[in-house]
């Protein structure tokens, strides 16, 4: 019995080495272990044994069987190693292959900037106000402290819609329309279409402004160089130079103009800056009184601070985009690159 | 308003750099727009003489010059006719380079060589135009550097000045910003006159007719003197700041203009009829000729200067030609007077003259300096004309203005500013551009009572000084601090959200946002066929349109669109995918304002995918832009949808288009563009339309319905096919699915439609998946069959079907 055992799984283990399918692998377990295979007629012939012997056998036979399967299981994870490998020998694609790709779509570059300014501003506590963009002369004008027949009225060409209907000129108008609907402390920001009657290869007669104002108690000119020059360097960079210079607008006093040290050049001078190293970015200024009075804000209580920028300008400036026109002509060539 | 460094340097003493002086102008506020060195560069263009001119053997209008350069004997060839042997010239010798970057090479003209160019005033930079070359006076060096012998090396400024600051329109005014950054005093001219001949009231005499528009008027007369050419000097100056020079008399008036700011008119004295002057309005309906030659349409509204009979000039704007100066002048009356601003800017904008002189009145001249103005040219004639100054001036002067006089306090300066200012700092501050400050000894706060210069009308307010403090101290030198503010809400409407979340889902659908203009021609309705009647022919009219393309504001996006789309063709961009997302206006009966609506038009053409080895090329059609529709009114929780075919909008495919209806409104229209408008728009493919009405589908958005549970147990589905008539359209075939209300029916999903062979004509064959889940249990064969049997049934009760 041991002799037949022990013959059974040499001849087994030779066999099961020579497999080379997990298909003739499972002919050899059938063969060897299966229901009516070597190992069975082996435990039937058991029969013959004495009682003393018959336990010995029956773990030796036990032991055999063991091992022929542990040797099978073994084959078996080779062969599927095998097998395996040979499938990734096979199937192996050019990955360098372009994709599948779909048409992207892409915001306009105004709305991109428009949007990377207004959370720039909503960080710093401020709301997002709108307002209509055909405007009466009165929240144009008027109520900003730029009465008819004044000089600065030729600063900003205006379409007309009638006498005292107006195509917006600058974002401005909203700075009254907020005021004369809720009492300070207001922090807004208006991003807007306006329209000035020019048009030629550095002028557009639409484009975008982004109009911001904050007034409350005992704000000053320091606190409007504080908040641009937080959100300059937050836009242009935390090491770009700032500086704010002296200018006039009809609706601020004291006014600013706030240039940007040139980012094509880094301030040695081009033709970007028209060498002077400095960009102008920013209209500025603390909110003039006459303002207040036409809101009806007490000036002696309430001080504030305003400030507008051209959209156009920020994003040919942050983008690198030389012609205007661009904008406004929607190739998509030029579109999708944003 | 140009200035020079050497001009500046008449009044003030000062040390800065050129490029020092640019910035500290720029920081004072008064912006350097340009600055240009005269003659930078320029040391090779040389003083030299002609040895001979000689007309080139094969060019008639060339001249064959040999040059003397002091060193050598060369030979030019120039164009120019005005220069003759012995004239001395400048010579931009070979390998100079002249402004505008041009080079000078040696050159072969017509076969003869040339070794230079004999330079223009323009191609050296110092004016704008110029007929023919420079001739240089005599006596200068040969071989020198031509900038240096005429002294002409000079920096030029070009000054962006903010219309508060008329007091910088004037050499002497820019000249006082300096002497305050050095605090060195201010030099104003002194002029000494030799007066000589009669009195001038006994020769002449000023009526002023209504002291409000002209509150001062001064003359003086001067007689015998000789028209004729400005001296080197004069024409240099006038030159160095763009000014071309014309005569004697009238360069030193606009000399004087230039440099005091005050506007200065000279008059043929003998040419004015009773020789007198009265400033008075005009009549209405006069015609009066200008100095230009131009006859102007006078109104009431007018100042004119008037002689013994009739207009002579148009106040403070321009002369008249019957009183001009001429060649043959000999005595002259020199006006110099102040007119109120605001009468000035009428006349000069309704008749569209702007002139140096109405740029200074119309944002206020001084009136104090009026005396001056008349005595620098008095004195200025006198050198360069000769003749005889009349003795004394008329100045009449009716209505003496009142001076200003306003009160600041340190602490409300430093409270605007956020930084302390003591009041001696103010006072010495303004007191170096020329204000008076006195401390106001009724006060205990130390207030300061301040004085404002009559050449600073700008200045009415304490918040006006404050500027000027703050200017003069420096912005730089302001702290910068962040403002203590109280925390409020900004929450904006709601409405901004939505359209930001909408233009995300645009985007991430593919498509690109395009910006046009919102004006549109007149013209474009008619492009896409609107009907006579349509409301969006009533647009709001731009009055001062640039062109008429751009003459009405848009009522509809959907031409500009098409445009973009069209030009885009052009460019072969033929895959497009864009929406642009703005307000349209349309008049509002009843209301000032129009209304303004936000409006979503996308546009959709060509193939679904961008070219590849792998990818989709097929075209896009109808129900790609459906699909983006579904999208947007699933983000927005909008149900309730229908989809209304037929006819719509007339540019739209009858049959290949619909109106989206919502809960019964109509929001807008999705179709394939009408095969006429492509035409109109010279568009050669199909391209398919989104037209939305945005506060209308907006409002109907919907809360989110709340979380639905996951079921844990397997599903099972059923297919169905099923022959319909053509007819029967999807819409009313998920209207019958619907009415089977089973909570086991977890998607009914149409997944084959097809026609043609097999099925009969005028049938489709359609085929639905039903998936069966249940939230409670593993469903059983007969449970599901049960239900799928009520809907085959409910499919052949109701529409017909035969089942396949």
């Amino acid at each position: 019995m041991k002799e037949r055992l022990q013959a059974m799984l040499d001849t087994a283990r030779g066999a099961v080495s020579e497999v080379e399918s997990e298909k003739s692998l499972q002919d050899v377990r059938v063969h060897y272990l299966g229901k009516k295979g070597e190992m069975t007629s082996i435990m039937k012939s058991m029969g013959g044994l004495s009682p003393e012997e018959r336990p010995i056998v029956g773990a030796l036979a036990n032991q055999v069987k063991e091992e022929l399967e542990q040797l099978i299981e073994a084959r078996q994870g080779d062969i599927r190693q095998v097998e395996i490998a040979r499938r990734l020998k096979e199937e192996t694609i050019d990955v360098t292959l372009p994709g599948r790709r779909r048409f992207a779509g892409s915001k306009h570059p105004i709305t991109l900037v428009t949007e990377e300014i207004v959370e720039i501003f909503s960080s710093l506590g401020f709301g997002v106000a709108e307002g209509p963009e055909i405007e009466k002369d009165f929240y144009n004008f008027e109520a900003l402290n730029i009465p008819k027949d004044h000089p600065a009225r030729d600063m900003q060409d205006t379409f007309y819609v009638s006498d005292d209907i107006v195509l917006r000129t600058h974002t401005s108008p909203v700075q009254i329309r907020t005021m004369l609907n809720q009492p300070p402390p207001v922090r807004i920001i208006a991003p807007g279409t306006v329209y000035r009657r020019d048009s030629d290869i550095t002028h557009s007669p639409m484009f975008h402004q982004i109009e911001g104002f904050l007034v409350d108690h005992k704000i000053t000119f320091g606190d409007l160089k504080g908040i641009l020059t937080t959100f300059i360097n937050c836009f242009f960079g935390e090491n770009v130079g700032v500086r704010f210079r002296p200018s006039f607008f009809p609706f601020t006093e004291p006014s600013a103009e706030v240039d940007i040290q040139c980012v094509i050049c880094g301030g040695k001078g081009c033709r970007v800056c028209k060498n002077s190293g400095w960009l102008e970015i920013l209209g500025s200024g603390m909110i003039d009184p006459e303002v207040f009075k036409s809101v009806n804000y007490d000036p002696e209580v309430y001080s504030g601070f305003a400030f507008g920028m051209g959209l156009e300008r920020v994003a040919m400036l942050k983008y690198g985009v030389n012609d205007l026109r661009l904008f406004f002509e929607n190739d998509i060539r030029f579109l999708r690159q944003f | 308003m140009i200035v020079t460094y050497n001009w500046l340097k008449q009044y003030v003493d000062f040390d800065y750099s050129p490029e020092d002086l640019s910035h500290r102008l720029t920081m004072a506020g008064l912006e350097v727009d340009f600055m240009e060195k005269l003659g930078e560069g320029l040391d090779s263009v040389i003083v030299a003489r002609l040895i001979s001119v000689d007309s080139h053997p094969e060019a008639d209008r060339l001249t064959l010059c040999q040059v003397d350069t002091g060193s050598a004997t060369i030979q030019v060839v120039c164009g120019a006719t005005n220069h003759k042997a012995g004239d001395l010239i400048a010579l931009a010798q070979v390998g100079s380079v002249l402004p505008g970057d041009f080079k000078i090479k040696k050159s072969k003209i017509r076969g003869q060589e040339s070794f230079g160019m004999l330079c223009s005033e323009k191609e050296l930079g110092l004016t704008e135009e110029a007929d023919g070359i420079m001739i240089l006076p005599p006596g200068l060096q040969l071989g020198t550097p031509a900038f240096e012998a005429l002294s002409l090396k000079d920096v030029r400024y070009e000054l962006g000045l903010t219309p508060n600051r008329p007091d910088c329109l004037s050499v002497v005014g820019v000249a006082r910003e300096i002497s305050a950054m050095v605090a060195k005093p201010l030099n104003l001219p002194a002029p000494k006159i030799v007066e000589a001949g009669a009195p001038i009231d006994v020769e002449t005499s000023v009526t002023i007719v209504d002291p409000d528009l002209c509150p001062r008027y001064a003359a003086r007369l001067i007689k015998g003197v000789k028209i004729g050419p400005s001296p080197e000097w004069m024409v240099r100056r006038l030159e160095s700041v763009g000014m071309r020079s014309i005569n004697n008399v009238v360069d030193v008036t606009n000399f004087v203009l230039l440099e005091l700011g005050h506007p200065l008119h000279a008059f043929d004295y003998n040419l004015l009829r009773d020789r007198r002057i009265v400033v008075k309005s005009a009549a209405e309906g006069d015609v009066f000729t200008t100095l230009d030659s131009q006859p102007r349409q006078l109104g009431s509204s007018d100042l004119t200067i008037c002689d013994g009979e009739g207009p002579v000039a148009l106040a403070g704007i321009m002369g008249g030609e019957n009183s001009e100066i001429k060649p043959e002048t000999t005595d002259v009356l020199l006006e110099s007077a102040y007119f109120n601003p605001n009468t000035i800017r009428r006349t000069s904008k309704r008749l569209g003259i702007h002139t140096e002189s109405s740029h200074r009145f119309e944002r206020g001249a001084d009136v104090n300096m009026v005396p001056l103005a008349l005595d620098r040219a008095a004195e200025l004639i006198e050198q360069l004309a000769g003749g005889t100054v009349a003795t004394g001036r008329i100045d009449a002067y009716p209505r003496q203005m009142a001076k200003k006089t306003l009160t600041l306090t340190a602490l409300r300066t430093s409270e605007v500013l956020g930084m302390h200012i003591d009041a001696l700092d103010i006072k010495r501050h303004l007191c170096a551009i020329g204000f008076d400050v006195e401390f106001a000894h009724d006060r205990e706060d130390g207030a300061l009572n301040v004085t404002v210069p009559s050449f600073r009308p700008d200045v009415e307010r304490e918040i006006d000084l404050i500027e000027e403090v703050a200017r003069l101290n420096g912005y730089d030198n302001i702290p910068v601090t962040m403002p203590a503010s109280q925390l409020i809400c900004h929450q904006g409407p709601s409405h901004q959200q939505q359209v930001r979340r909408l233009r995300d889902y645009m985007v991430g659908a593919g498509f690109s946002e395009v910006i046009n203009y919102s004006f549109v021609s007149n013209g474009c309705w008619d492009r896409i066929s609107l009907h006579a009647d349509d409301a969006r022919r009533k647009t709001v009219r731009v009055l001062n349109p640039l062109t008429e393309d751009q003459a009405v504001m848009r009522t509809s996006l959907v031409p500009s669109v098409l445009d973009t789309i069209a030009r885009n063709l052009a460019y072969r961009n033929n895959d497009l995918q864009i929406f642009e997302l703005r307000p349209v206006f349309h008049s509002v009966d009843g209301s000032d304002l129009p209304a303004e609506n936000l409006r979503l038009t996308a546009a959709l053409c060509g193939h679904r995918a961008p070219e590849g080895w792998a990818h989709d090329r097929s075209d896009v059609d109808f129900y790609d832009f459906k699909g983006v529709m579904e999208g947007i009114l699933a983000q927005f929780n909008i149900t309730g949808v229908q989809w209304a075919g037929g006819e719509t909008e007339p540019f739209l495919h009858p049959g290949k288009s619909c109106e989206i209806r919502i809960q019964g409104k109509s929001v807008g229209t999705l179709g394939e563009v009408h095969p006429q408008t492509l035409e109109t728009f010279e568009i050669d493919q199909p391209v398919y339309l989104m037209d939305l009405d945005l506060a209308m589908l907006l409002a109907l958005a919907g809360e989110h319905p709340g979380f639905q549970p996951l079921s844990r147990y397997p599903d099972v589905y059923r297919d169905s096919a099923f022959l319909i008539d053509d007819e029967v359209n999807a819409a009313r075939v998920f209207e019958v699915l619907g009415g089977i209300k089973n909570k086991n029916v977890e998607e009914v999903v149409l997944f084959d439609l097809y026609r043609g062979k097999g099925v009969p004509e005028g049938k489709k064959s359609l085929a639905i998946r039903v998936r069966y889940r249940s939230l409670e249990k593993t469903l059983t064969d007969d449970e599901i069959q049960s239900v799928h049997g009520k809907i085959v049934r409910s499919l052949q009760k109701n529409l017909d079907a035969e089942i396949r």
